[in-house]
């Protein structure tokens, strides 16, 4: 039976989305976390994804399709007195609080002894650095980056981390060039051979995060599901031991996974008492995948923007699109496929339609900079001020698959950490680089280098 | 355990005029001679492999040359060059397909192409023909459409695992492949959670509920109407009240549920700014009354609890509108779903819930101890279903223990604690991984033994139905007997409904059908490619383009102007209807096109020959509109088989809508990759990937800048490059064969007002003027390419792994089946079933060498080597 408070929330169930996002920096009240460092505490807890002032520390990396027309993407002007470009026009509201970086590279990503598949290589080794295994099969990678981060800092959140796409259709048959599709649709790896399969239904990101139902009831069927949880955990633990003495090593491989992912959901449980009640943001569950590839990727950006505001992780990625995407953008003229128009030959009328998608997707990235900007953190700062947001392709020039100088934008100011409001260009350097750097600042230790890193990258 | 009659066929001999080479010569010499066989190897190879080496292939391959980074005398040992299995079936590859050495190139003669497959396969692989390796198959984790049939089979709901789990990867073209479907700690959460929701769904938690009564929307009427029986409507701009009565025939209080959905039609670009009032009343009083504006489909719930007498009730929805003036764009509406109506509340008109007795054939026992041997006779015929094989006792000890730690609790039914351990049950590796064991008798023996009953009665039904095995399979593998029956169960399981699910994840991967689904095309763009073309109205929408995209602040009066006036003209154009348009409705028909063409095949042990050349094909209403086969008379949504006027240019799959559609690019065809599927899906020879750096066309075009090239020509230009030529000479005639159907899939006879070219010369030589002669080509000089892709595919798709060096022989051994038998599916489904590869595995830990290719196996090692 419910109570008339249950159907008051009932009738608020499933608001649209038009709603949903109208709350989405408004009407949250952020939740005191018995995680949070008393503000300005100083010690060691505090410099563990944390800013001088105590608040949380966020990074997120946000990867798109197919690289970027370089000359629409490029400012002409070195430094602080840069002018973006057409591509990066959305984002002039918050130029002092963006970085372009010129001269990352990701030279794994080239050809080298593999041949084709850049595509696949793009987007594997985006995150990763390293040389992927061209093989159908067999896959292996290396840990992404996030992933590095998320193993030292994810203990304090709810989340370790979130991996999140937009890609939901994949299509039947071979991926690119006799690589795994596993390369071309994770950005994160847990370890070189587990990809993080990423989340595609913004309604399951949100019941994730804060359980399923409508506001009000959340917390209670959180709760209960772990509860039930735990009595099944121990079965199936018991359950995979017997199995691992009956199969060979390989097979034990694939159980291992199970394991891991198991006592992941063990760690949450325990969490989830460590960090006492949850949050249960007074926002409609949203209703699924939206047909409209835009509205998906707004949410989706929303659903960061959230996770990150309530604090219930620190590390997030999101998949805007696999390299290689052939996706059309009726919704804009564009009714060619990106990656065909990609090879564009030169052509300047496909050239032109490239950089319209390129800047189609930087203004959905700049609509959730602009959410990240205008929400207050607990310091008073703006989450933006207390991020790292990586905007990024594995592709620099999709015509000629080449992976230097990739297209690379730096938004935040890491908690005061990084100096934004410029364009730098670092020569050519290893995009680890760059990723050691915020390894740093987010406080993972004993990380000496990463993927392909030839050292830290100065001057961010 | 005698094996089915398919797979002692398989191991038989078969070298056809080989004289020098015979596989027995082989063991003979190298024993009497007291040559290991890597020394033999060698010394065949010394004499009569090399120098065919040295005559055909070194002049790009050897004595210092790598064409291709391929080199045939450059090792670091003997031992190196014969453990190089890459290589090596690279070679026998690229030999047997006819692409090596190059057709310009001075060809080897029949035999010593013979010789050379003969020693690859005898020498270097060291294939065993009595006991071949069956390679190792990585325990395979359920994908998402085997995970959704088998809970459909064990549970009896539907739950929508392509909704609710992550998309699986692919390997070798296929999702069911054990080494890549992987487990993220996102997917074992989903699974977990997906264990609790379906068991919810399924399974009664309590064995008595309220009576519950579902009245749909069109139940309700306008006063003075009956109801009619349609979905119930109601706009936002009329004033409208609908109502229904419900008998009630106990007193008491109940519950009622009540859902309503605001539409609307999406206009682009124009909103809809109405507003109504929602009401909804019960016997007169007002429950809802709820201004709405345009809510985005969204679903309004609202639930009441009432206190009701016996007799009739009103129930009641209103609609008044509250903006008579505002602009009807959008069709505001709201949908009457339902009003669910449950109880009375009182325990005592309690009934027993649906499915009750589905999971618990008769009512708990009151004491402790009879309610334990029930909750483990329940659990154990559970478990023992849900891991597809005989479950031990300490398991069954732990659930009844997760049952009895549950129902033991207070105010917890018996029903609960059960459905917690099947919780348990479906989270656990053993259901959501596929084990298998070794049948024990066969593993004492010398030879790889094989799989035991229960993995073999899995194989089975995962491959021809994509789902557990069923009572039946249980039975024979229960008893033991599953192997002795085996012609007879395939036979079976071939007829049954189930095999629906090999047909759709078989061909939906292999030939790409399932993507037509989504495949992104742009009628509009696709069609206008036929039209005549307008070069003023062209020119005039360049222009038009071209000034859009300028800032309105850069425009002058002019040109806004010229602007507003064109603006009803494009709308116009655009607005007009189609003549043809891929909707949702006709890609679902072409997808079920190809796989009822498939399945007839099958099912009728047509020749698979059919599927290239076949005078028939599958069509409803909409579909055969859209092929121009309107006067064929084909009426109604079903799809049925019509055979084809003579000398129709359908038949076959290359020319379903399927095909046509995911080879092509959204506005246009693709000859390139229309060649490209061919190569790949039909002939099995793929041309390697394309290089990374693609020199410019521009170059070469520059010189026609004043005409428009059609593709076929872009496309001859682009042959001109020596880079490029070697693979589109393969890949281009067989493509632009295909240009006389648009990127719809409909056909056309001309494109900007050109005839179509559909002409072509394959590069084995053979010249076609139009598709029905390719396809005849195909069918009669091709097929045996065919099958042996065909082969390859099914195989794969049926052990979950890739094909290996070792398989060389089990795959040349089911073509020569299917091909003596003109193509027949029977032959080779039989044959994939009874192939060493599906019928056993490689003995855990008995030192088998891992496929590492690089590997020399050390000579006796192997265990194959009997």
């Amino acid at each position: 039976m419910k109570t008339s408070q249950q159907i008051a929330a009932e009738r608020h169930f499933s608001l649209s989305r038009r709603h949903f996002l109208r709350g989405l920096g408004a009407s949250i009240a952020l939740p005191a976390f018995v995680s949070l460092p008393a503000l300005g505490a100083s010690g060691t807890a505090s410099k563990l994804a944390a800013t001088a002032t105590g608040a949380p520390l966020r990074t997120a990396f946000v990867f798109f399709p197919n690289g970027a027309i370089p000359s629409a993407w490029w400012p002409g002007q070195e430094g602080a007195d840069f002018a973006l470009s057409q591509t990066l026009k959305p984002l002039e509201a918050h130029r002092n609080m963006v970085q372009v970086l010129g001269g990352l590279d990701h030279r794994e990503a080239e050809p080298g002894p593999d041949g084709a598949g850049d595509h696949a290589r793009g987007n594997g080794v985006f995150l990763t650095g390293v040389r992927l295994k061209k093989s159908a099969t067999d896959i292996r990678a290396g840990m992404s980056i996030d992933q590095a981060i998320a193993r030292e800092v994810g203990h304090l959140t709810r989340f370790s981390s979130l991996e999140l796409t937009c890609d939901s259709g994949r299509g039947s048959g071979s991926c690119d060039s006799g690589y795994a599709c596993a390369y071309q649709y994770n950005l994160a790896w847990s370890s070189p051979t587990t990809p993080m399969a990423a989340e595609v239904n913004p309604r399951l990101v949100f019941e994730r995060l804060f359980g399923s139902g409508s506001h009000g009831e959340r917390r209670t069927n959180l709760k209960q599901r772990q509860a039930e949880q735990r009595s099944i955990l121990d079965f199936v633990q018991a359950e995979a031991k017997g199995m691992g003495r009956r199969l060979d090593a390989r097979d034990r491989e694939k159980l291992d996974q199970y394991l891991t992912g198991i006592r992941e959901i063990e760690t949450r449980i325990a969490k989830a008492e460590r960090f006492g009640t949850t949050v249960d943001p007074d926002l409609a569950t949203p209703s699924g995948v939206p047909a409209d590839y835009g509205q998906h990727t707004e949410l989706m950006f929303d659903m960061m923007a959230l996770a990150f505001q309530t604090d219930s992780t620190r590390v997030a990625s999101l998949l805007l699109a696999h390299d290689g995407s052939n996706r059309s953008f009726p919704e804009i003229g564009v009714s060619e496929g990106h990656h065909d128009l990609s090879h564009h030959f030169n052509t300047e009328d496909k050239i032109r339609k490239v950089a319209e998608i390129d800047l189609w997707y930087a203004k959905q990235f700049a609509k959730f900079i602009g959410k990240l900007a205008s929400t207050k953190d607990v310091d008073g700062r703006s989450l933006l001020h207390n991020s790292m947001i990586v905007y990024g392709g594995g592709n620099a020039d999709a015509n000629r698959h080449t992976h230097s100088n990739l297209p690379i934008v730096l938004a935040g100011a890491g908690g005061g950490t990084l100096n934004p409001g410029r364009f730098v260009k670092h020569g050519s350097k290893p995009t680890s680089n760059l990723f050691l750097s915020l390894a740093d600042r987010m406080g993972v230790s004993k990380l000496e280098r990463f993927g392909d890193s030839t050292g830290r990258l100065a001057g961010v | 355990m005698p094996l089915p009659r398919s797979s002692r066929v398989s191991f038989a001999l078969r070298f056809r005029g080989v004289s020098w080479l015979a596989a027995l010569a082989f063991a003979g010499a190298s024993s009497a001679l007291g040559q290991t066989p890597a020394s033999a190897a060698m010394t065949q190879y010394r004499s009569g492999i090399e120098p065919v080496l040295k005559e055909y292939c070194y002049d790009c391959h050897g004595d210092g040359m790598d064409k291709g980074r391929v080199t045939l005398d450059q090792f670091a040992s003997e031992e190196a060059m014969l453990g190089n299995h890459e290589l090596w079936l690279h070679v026998l590859k690229n030999v047997r397909a006819g692409l090596m050495p190059p057709a310009k190139k001075k060809q080897p003669t029949a035999e010593q192409k013979q010789q050379l497959e003969a020693w690859i396969k005898q020498a270097v692989f060291r294939v065993d023909p009595k006991d071949p390796d069956p390679g190792r198959v990585t325990v395979r984790r359920l994908n998402r459409v085997e995970y959704r049939n088998t809970i459909r089979d064990l549970m009896g709901i539907e739950f929508d695992t392509q909704a609710e789990f992550p998309a699986d990867d692919t390997g070798h073209g296929f999702d069911n492949i054990g080494d890549v479907l992987t487990v993220s700690p996102m997917l074992l959460e989903k699974y977990l959670a997906a264990a609790r929701t379906i068991v919810t769904r399924a399974v009664p938690a309590v064995s008595h509920v309220p009576v519950e009564e579902e009245v749909p929307g069109r139940k309700f009427a306008r006063k003075g109407m009956a109801a009619n029986g349609d979905a119930l409507s109601l706009s936002y701009y009329q004033t409208n009240r609908v109502t229904h009565r419900l008998p009630v025939s106990k007193p008491g209080r109940y519950q009622l549920q009540v859902q309503v959905t605001a539409t609307e039609k999406f206009v682009d670009n124009q909103f809809d700014y109405n507003k109504a009032r929602l009401g909804f009343q019960v016997d007169g009083e007002s429950l809802v009354s709820q201004e709405l504006t345009r809510e985005n489909n969204r679903v309004l719930r609202y639930e009441f609890d009432r206190t009701w007498t016996a007799g009739e009730h009103e129930l009641a929805f209103s609609v008044d509108p509250l903006t008579p003036d505002q602009k009807q764009v959008r069709s505001l509406a709201f949908r009457i779903d339902s009003v669910t109506v449950r109880g009375p509340m009182d325990g005592k008109h309690f009934v027993r819930p649906k499915d009750y007795a589905k999971f618990f054939p008769k009512d708990p026992p009151k004491d402790r101890k009879g309610r334990r041997v029930y909750a483990r006779e329940l659990l154990s015929s559970f478990a023992q279903r849900a891991y597809r094989r005989p479950v031990e006792a300490e398991t069954l000890d732990r659930l009844v223990a997760v049952a009895e730690q549950t129902y033991s609790q207070k105010g917890a039914t018996f029903e609960a604690g059960i459905s917690q351990a099947m919780v348990a049950v479906l989270a656990s590796p053993r259901f959501l991984f596929r084990e298998e064991g070794v049948d024990l008798a066969s593993a004492s023996g010398a030879g790889h033994p094989l799989v035991d009953e229960h993995a073999l009665a899995s194989r089975l039904s995962y491959f021809l139905w994509s789902t557990m095995p069923d009572a039946e399979l249980f039975r024979w593998a229960g008893e033991g007997k599953l192997r002795a029956n085996l012609p007879a169960q395939v036979e079976r399981m071939m007829r049954d409904a189930r095999f629906e699910g090999f047909i759709r994840n078989f061909v939906g991967q292999w030939l790409q059908a399932r993507d037509v689904e989504t495949a992104q095309i742009d009628s509009r763009q696709v069609l206008m490619r036929e039209a005549k073309p307008d070069p003023d109205f062209e020119a005039k929408r360049a222009r038009f383009t071209e000034l859009r995209r300028k800032p309105e602040s850069e425009l002058t009066a002019a040109q806004k102007q010229w602007m507003d006036e064109m603006r009803p003209l494009f709308q116009r154009r655009n607005s007009q209807p189609l003549r043809a348009e891929l909707n949702g409705e006709l890609r679902r028909a072409m997808r079920m096109e190809t796989e009822k063409t498939f399945a007839y095949v099958v099912r009728e042990n047509r020749s698979f020959r059919e599927l290239l050349d076949g005078n028939y094909t599958f069509l409803n209403e909409r579909l055969a509109k859209h092929y121009d086969l309107a006067d064929l008379g084909v009426k109604g949504d079903e799809l049925r088989r019509v055979e084809l006027p003579a000398d129709s240019p359908r038949g076959g799959l290359l020319t379903q809508g399927t095909v046509l559609v995911v080879t092509s690019n959204p506005t246009r065809t693709s000859p390139v990759k229309r060649g490209l599927f061919i190569l790949e899906n039909i002939l099995g020879t793929p041309p390697p990937p394309a290089p990374p750096d693609v020199p410019p066309l521009e170059d070469a075009a520059k010189a026609m800048k004043e005409k428009t090239l059609t593709l076929r020509e872009t496309l001859e230009l682009h042959r001109q490059q020596p880079l490029c030529s070697g693979c589109h000479n393969r890949m281009d005639p067989l493509g632009l064969a295909l240009e006389n159907f648009n990127a719809m899939g409909m056909w056309r006879s001309e494109e900007r007002a050109l005839p179509i070219d559909a002409s072509a010369t394959l590069l084995t030589g053979e010249s076609f003027t139009r598709i029905q002669d390719l396809k005849r080509i195909l069918a009669s000089s091709h097929s045996e390419a065919f099958y042996h892709t065909l082969t390859e595919k099914v195989l794969t798709y049926a052990l979950g792994r890739g094909l290996e060096y070792h398989d060389v022989e089990t795959v040349d051994a089911i073509v020569a089946r299917l091909t003596q038998s003109g193509g027949k599916p029977a032959e080779l489904f039989t044959a994939v079933i009874g192939s060493a590869p599906f019928q056993k595995t490689r003995r855990a830990g008995s030192g088998n060498p891992l496929p590492k290719e690089t590997s020399a196996p050390k000579g006796g090692s192997t265990p194959s080597q009997p």
